[in-house]
């Protein structure tokens, strides 16, 4: 069990974080439409940083096995053509992780 | 009002059942699973905090985390500044349910809808979240499942978000600028790569030059 005071704490927290990001530009609107820098990195940033969310994230369920990265790369492939197709977030979503699950559990590489 | 919510509703209740699902499976009480959904209400932090809580890390290091997977919220709020409601209560839970689909469907029906139908909109987004987690949650406390590989789920979400950026964006460079930086940041230090990488792409995004296109957006 994970203890649940601990638990909490952690809620509030990233509660509070995504609150603060989500409220900032309503709150510092002028100043961040005043930099041209802030434009700039709204343009770069989110596509970037996801990207990295997703190595990072496909990294690591790689180095929990030793059969090297394919069944990542076969899931990430597949999540990322059917929502560049279809558009349905839930469909890339299921798609992809039953198929991920089948590579891991069957064994196949 | 159903009819804009019925699609979220189809994404937010399985991925909310998967978030519950794992949360409990991981070893903490059912209840907290739809108490995070109520409070954090951010889909990718929420899966991303799952391993980290079951490693024990401070609360600190996951609060860092949660800036930088939702750092890309700070960037919608700044198109739909004049869209929201005046009133103070209304506006500010808007505010903190704005999730990416939220934001979508609002972007999308702003102009033309009252305070009550954006407040309405948003509230029953977030209801389906709560909704299939606390049914998540109340499955997992029951079932116990060994299936190598779940938690793939949060990967397959962030490649959908990926995907949504570079639609919107319509230009690669980021994309490709952020594979280099975690090829070259996995090979200095592969504990920090991540880190790493954010500060390289941060870097890069600081010195980029938008194309003409981006050029028009800059001048508004």
């Amino acid at each position: 069990m994970i203890a649940s005071g601990y638990l909490i704490g952690v809620i509030a927290a990233m509660g509070i974080i995504t609150f603060a990001l989500r409220a900032l530009p309503f709150v510092a609107a002028q100043w961040l439409q005043k930099h041209p820098l802030v434009h700039k990195l709204g343009q770069f940033l989110p596509l970037a940083i996801m990207t990295l969310l997703l190595v990072h994230s496909a990294t690591g369920a790689a180095r929990e096995h030793a059969s090297g990265p394919w069944p990542e790369l076969l899931a990430v492939a597949l999540v990322v053509l059917l929502q560049w197709r279809r558009r349905n977030a839930l469909l890339s979503i299921v798609a992809g992780t039953c198929v991920y699950v089948l590579l891991r559990n069957l064994n196949l590489f | 009002m159903l009819a804009l919510s019925a699609p979220v509703a189809m994404g937010y209740i399985p991925l909310g059942m998967v978030f519950g699902f794992l949360f409990v499976q991981a070893g903490a009480s059912w209840w907290l699973a739809p108490l995070s959904s109520l409070i954090v209400y951010a889909g990718a932090a929420q899966y991303m905090m799952i391993p980290m809580i079951a490693a024990g890390l401070s609360a600190g290091t996951i609060a860092l985390a949660t800036l930088i997977v939702n750092l890309r919220h700070v960037f919608y709020g700044l198109s739909l500044l004049d869209a929201l409601p005046r009133r103070k209560l209304l506006r500010w839970y808007i505010i903190f349910a704005l999730t990416d689909e939220t934001y979508s469907v609002l972007t999308t029906i702003a102009p033309a809808t009252s305070d009550k139908q954006m407040t309405l909109i948003a509230a029953l987004n977030h209801t389906w979240w709560v909704l299939g987690t606390l049914i998540g949650a109340l499955i997992g406390a029951r079932a116990h499942v060994a299936l190598a590989g779940l938690d793939f789920v949060l990967a397959a979400l962030f490649a959908v978000l990926t995907v949504e950026q570079w639609r919107t964006k319509k230009n690669a460079a980021p994309l490709w600028v952020a594979l280099a930086a975690y090829a070259l940041a996995y090979a200095l230090a592969a504990p920090h790569a991540l880190v790493i990488a954010i500060v390289l792409s941060l870097a890069a995004g600081t010195l980029w030059q938008a194309k003409p296109a981006a050029a028009g957006e800059a001048r508004r």
